[in-house]
């Protein structure tokens, strides 16, 4: 097949991008080495979005679409045209597969798309493939589809073990399905997480207690708990303004946060990104490759990834993406070239995000910017009113900052 | 078509409350005496601004030369602008210092507002001729009679006088007319004495400079002769001379009694000041009497927000005053906001209308403190002081006698609100000094009250007062002793000077409580405690806290979608740009403007 030049920026990274031909440009002053940052290396991760739900959500506001079906076929078409236009496979180490649910797909459609997703992007050595699933979609046929194609990893919708906070939130299973879909899961995969929401209109403490002790209690190795947001464009947006939701208060959702951080710790889950908590050995290392800064490929409507230097994320639209990807038409809505020092403040945002911090001397080799000379008068500041601690080599986080850091993150961009 | 007799020149202005129909008039009067057809009108306002259009012509040009005979006679009518409102005191005294007549221009169903007392009043001291017209008598809610009975009382105006007209559909137009040949007295003055013209208003051409207006008093100018300033001290040469028909029509000559305009070449409306008298070169005439610096009433100061050029604001406040001459500014600078401009502005509506000029025309960023009023300060040492900004006040030891400005205010409104309007005077420290029944339904109210207290919000009150029915209007009586403090504003410790305020001892604490605590919701929350405080010397009066913030985290995976949360952070980073630091606080702009607030509970 013939591919149009415009696209070849969209997926495969231009030959220009290869490591070994980027040396220093000559940016600003305070850029030190010569190493090209890792942004602009081949990726090693790939990121393919399924936008289909069996409806949506009142709080979502992810790319998705409720009740059309119908259009699987000529997604999963489209899906593999945009995979094919790479020209050439790509080895990976890490592979997700989200959405929407990944595991609304009927179970042929979705091996069809595992088949695809591992051909064009073959997981190589110990590699880690993550796929979403809803609780209630998961018979036995669509869990040994995943096995079989070779899925690692199950990442499990299941927000709440409380049928009530469910029925809340607008979730389509029931807390004892989970149960069962945990026990058929656990031998299949090599690691099992789940997803809980918390700060849930009328959720007390105590509630949010007994999710966290239910998720102790279950067969997983990993967590992702996630406070609830109220987003634009949602339903419960709309309920909110009405005055039919009321968020929690700041004092309780913070409690609530901070039990997540003490009784999934007091569990031997480590606290390893602000949302993420997991056992040894089980952290999500597609997660770390966004967080670390390092490039990443993306397949789908509304994917983003970070291929050349270059952040670009396709149209949200399915319909929108479908008609382009069929049409030849490049399917990326933004792009976004970063310059070095811009790009630098990112990577030490989403590093300080993770609790281990930042290291100087890792960064400084990453970069090519001395991490104190970019931080100026903040890094002081901050450690001085105690949200920033600073070992001398490496600056992470402490307690009180991690809970207000969404407030730190503008002093350092 | 120049040189009319002065027996057969009307100079007259409309005299009326905003909305009651002086455009109106204004554009069926040019339309009566052809001087713009009928059919032209539409599309000659076309051609003009939408806001002018919106407003009349009258407002491009100040003043219009109407030609109309009757009974084989042609006469000149110069119909010239009177600014409506109170800041424009001395800029209205002046226009009726240039007219024979004035059209007293009341609605039919509002009936006597503030504005036209006011207005009224200062014609009636330049003993103009006053033809009473009540306007919109085409309305079904209007009421003649009533409003007729109004004015008796209000103004002494025999009933027998009143035209009724309707400005819109036309009516009474031709009788209207008639009375101003019949009872506008010609304009007086000697064509053959030197010459003598009064300034009246000037406005900025882009192309020709400065076009100034002005009434000749007496003698002739023509175009070439080199005049002066008598108060400005400038020379010029007549460049061209004309009369606005409504356009720009230049002339060879006016003469005694005529309105028009002069082109001198004049690169600033600095350098043309309204009231000043223009002269030949080398004439020995007398100024005419009237002339007034133009006083600023209301100060503010105006600083770049951060990150923005000081130049810049400073070229954009050149270019504006060369626009507006009563507008003034230093430069000053602030501990807590750094180096910027003290303004001085008329009155509260010019500083908004300047302010709006900045924004729109100049795209500057600003932070802008609270508006002062400026007081007198006479020290131990029998110096007088003027006080522009709070922190001039000089330490209380050091104070003889601290004055503030006392103005008179008009109300009118309808009875049954003259018991809630006197407790708001009451409340402002005003001194009653009168009331006046104007009907049975309608009254007059006057109180003294401090200038300060009338420029902060006694106009929106009035309203909430009265629902929307009373109006106000206001001249100054001159400076009083008063017992005035400096209220000073902490934040964590460091005294803000830019929200330093002036105000009674008496009311400091009630401020104090209520500015504090207006600041609290104006200060967003920091990573730490924020204490806001009141204090008069080393006294605190008030304390409010903003309390740090606990959480905000987004628990939440961005997946690989970064950039957008990027760009939330990065539009939040210049958030704060717009806000001022001090110690470690961040201060939005308009928390400099929180000081206004008196507290409601009084
Ligand atoms: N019904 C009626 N409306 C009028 C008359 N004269 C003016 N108006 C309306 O009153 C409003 C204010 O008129 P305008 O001339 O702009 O008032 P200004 O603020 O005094 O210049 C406008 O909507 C006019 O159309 C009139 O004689 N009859
Ligand atoms: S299942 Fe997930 S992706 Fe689908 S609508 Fe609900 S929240 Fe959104």
């Amino acid at each position: 097949m013939q591919v149009p030049e415009e696209r070849l920026g969209t997926i495969a990274p231009p030959s220009v991008a290869r490591l070994s031909s980027i040396g220093s440009s000559g940016e600003a002053p305070e850029r030190l080495g010569t190493i090209a940052p890792p942004g602009k290396a081949e990726p090693r991760a790939v990121y393919v979005h399924v936008p289909f739900c069996r409806h949506r959500c009142g709080y979502c506001n992810f790319t998705v679409l409720a009740g059309r079906d119908d259009l699987a076929p000529a997604y999963l078409e489209a899906v593999e045209r945009e995979m094919s236009w790479l020209g050439q496979p790509r080895p990976v180490d890490t592979l997700f597969v989200g959405g929407g649910t990944p595991t609304h797909l009927e179970p042929a459609q979705l091996a069809r798309l595992l088949d695809r997703t591992s051909h064009w992007f073959p997981p190589t050595g110990r590699y880690e493939w993550s796929v979403e699933a809803n609780p209630g979609d998961l018979r036995a046929e669509i869990l040994d589809t995943l096995a079989a194609a070779g899925v690692t990893r199950l990442s499990l919708g299941v927000q709440s073990f409380d049928d009530r906070k469910l029925r809340t939130l607008e979730r389509d299973h029931r807390a004892e399905q989970v149960l069962r879909v945990l026990d058929a899961a656990r031998p299949r995969f090599e690691s099992l997480s789940l997803d809980l929401i918390f700060a849930v209109p009328g959720e007390s403490l105590d509630d949010w207690q007994r999710d966290l002790r239910m998720a102790v209690a279950a067969p997983i190795d990993h967590v992702s708990c996630y406070g609830l947001t109220f987003e634009r464009g949602t339903r419960f947006w709309g309920r909110r303004l009405r005055g039919q939701l009321a968020p929690l208060a700041e004092e309780l959702e913070l409690k609530m946060y901070e039990l997540a951080i003490d009784t999934l710790e007091s569990a031997e889950f480590e606290h390893y990104e602000v949302s993420n908590f997991a056992r040894p050995g089980h952290r999500c290392r597609h997660n770390e490759v966004y967080w670390r800064g390092e490039p990443y490929f993306a397949v789908g409507p509304g994917a983003a990834r970070y291929v050349g230097g270059r952040r670009e994320v396709n149209h949200r639209s399915t319909t929108n993406w479908l008609q382009r990807v069929r049409a030849g038409q490049s399917p990326v809505a933004e792009s976004e070239q970063l310059a070095p020092e811009p790009s630098a403040r990112e990577r030490m945002v989403l590093g300080l995000r993770m609790r281990a911090g930042v290291d100087r001397d890792d960064f400084q080799r990453r970069t090519g910017y001395e991490l104190d000379r970019l931080l100026g008068e903040q890094l002081p500041l901050l450690v001085d009113w105690g949200l920033l601690a600073d070992d001398g080599r490496r600056i992470r986080l402490t307690r009180r900052g991690l809970v207000v850091s969404d407030t730190i993150w503008p002093r350092l961009l | 078509m120049s040189g009319i007799d002065c027996r057969f020149i009307r100079n007259f202005c409309i005299i009326a409350h905003i909305d009651h129909g002086k455009s109106t008039l204004a554009d069926r009067l040019l339309e009566y005496t052809g001087t713009v057809a009928q059919r032209q009108m539409k599309e000659q306002l076309l051609d003009n601004m939408e806001l002018e259009r919106a407003r009349g012509i009258t407002i491009k040009a100040r003043a219009v030369a109407m030609r109309l005979t009757r009974d084989g006679q042609t006469y000149e009518l110069n119909l010239i602008d009177t600014p409506g409102h109170v800041d424009f005191q001395y800029e209205v005294s002046r226009s009726l210092a240039c007219c024979e007549g004035a059209l007293l221009l009341v609605d039919a169903f509002q009936g006597v507002e503030a504005q036209t007392m006011a207005n009224a009043y200062a014609a009636m001291e330049h003993e103009l001729a006053i033809i009473p017209v009540i306007n919109k008598i085409d309305l079904k809610q209007a009421r003649p009679d009533e409003v007729t009975e109004e004015m008796e009382h209000s103004l002494g105006i025999d009933p027998a006088d009143v035209q009724r007209v309707s400005a819109k559909a036309g009516l009474g137009i031709e009788q209207l007319i008639d009375a101003i040949l019949r009872r506008v007295p010609p304009p007086e003055g000697n064509p053959d004495a030197p010459l003598q013209a009064m300034v009246f208003d000037s406005h900025y051409d882009e192309y020709r400079g400065a076009i100034t207006y002005v009434r000749i008093m007496n003698g002739r100018v023509r175009k070439g002769q080199r005049i002066q300033f008598l108060r400005g001290g400038t020379t010029h040469e007549v460049l061209e001379l004309g009369q606005f028909v409504p356009h720009q029509q230049a002339r060879t000559e006016l003469h005694a009694g005529q309105v028009g305009y002069l082109i001198c070449n004049i690169k600033s409306l600095e350098q043309v000041h309204i009231g000043d008298t223009v002269a030949t070169v080398g004439s020995q005439v007398a100024p005419l009497p009237g002339y007034q610096q133009p006083k600023r009433m209301v100060y503010c100061g105006l600083y770049p927000s951060d990150g923005q050029d000081f130049t810049e604001l400073r070229d954009a406040l050149e270019k504006l005053s060369i626009n507006d001459p009563s507008f003034e500014f230093v430069p000053e600078s602030s501990e807590a906001l750094g180096f910027g401009f003290r303004c001085g502005f008329l009155g509260l509506l010019h500083m908004e209308i300047v302010q709006q000029r900045l924004e729109q025309e100049a795209d500057v960023d600003l932070v802008q403190t609270a508006p002062n009023v400026t007081y007198e300060v006479v020290t131990k040492r029998g110096q007088t002081l003027e006080i522009h900004r709070p922190q001039e006040v000089p330490d209380a030891g050091e104070i003889e006698e601290f004055r503030q400005p006392i103005v008179r205010v008009n109300f009118i409104l309808p009875t049954e609100y003259i018991g809630p309007v006197m407790k708001l005077c009451q409340e402002r420290r005003g001194v009653q000094q009168g009331t006046e029944y104007l009907s049975p339904t309608r009254a007059m109210v006057t109180y003294d009250l401090p200038l300060a207290e009338v420029i902060y919000d006694l106009h929106d009150k009035l309203k909430s007062a009265t629902r929307g029915y009373g109006t106000m209007d206001y001249e100054l009586v001159g400076y009083f002793p008063a017992d005035l403090v400096r209220m000073d504003i902490l934040v964590n410790g460091n005294r803000v000077d830019a929200l330093s305020v002036i105000c009674n001892r008496g009311d400091a604490d009630r401020r104090g409580r209520a500015v504090v605590k207006k600041l609290k919701t104006e200060i967003d929350r920091h990573m730490f405690e924020v204490a806001v405080q009141a204090a008069i010397g080393s006294r605190v009066i008030a304390r409010e806290t903003v309390p740090a913030i606990r959480k905000n985290v987004t628990a939440k995976c961005y997946g690989g979608d970064i950039t957008r949360k990027r760009k939330l952070w990065a539009k939040q980073r210049e958030g704060k740009k717009r806000m001022k630091s001090i110690g470690q606080v961040d201060i939005p702009q308009k928390a400099f403007m929180a000081v206004l607030t008196t507290g409601d509970e009084r």
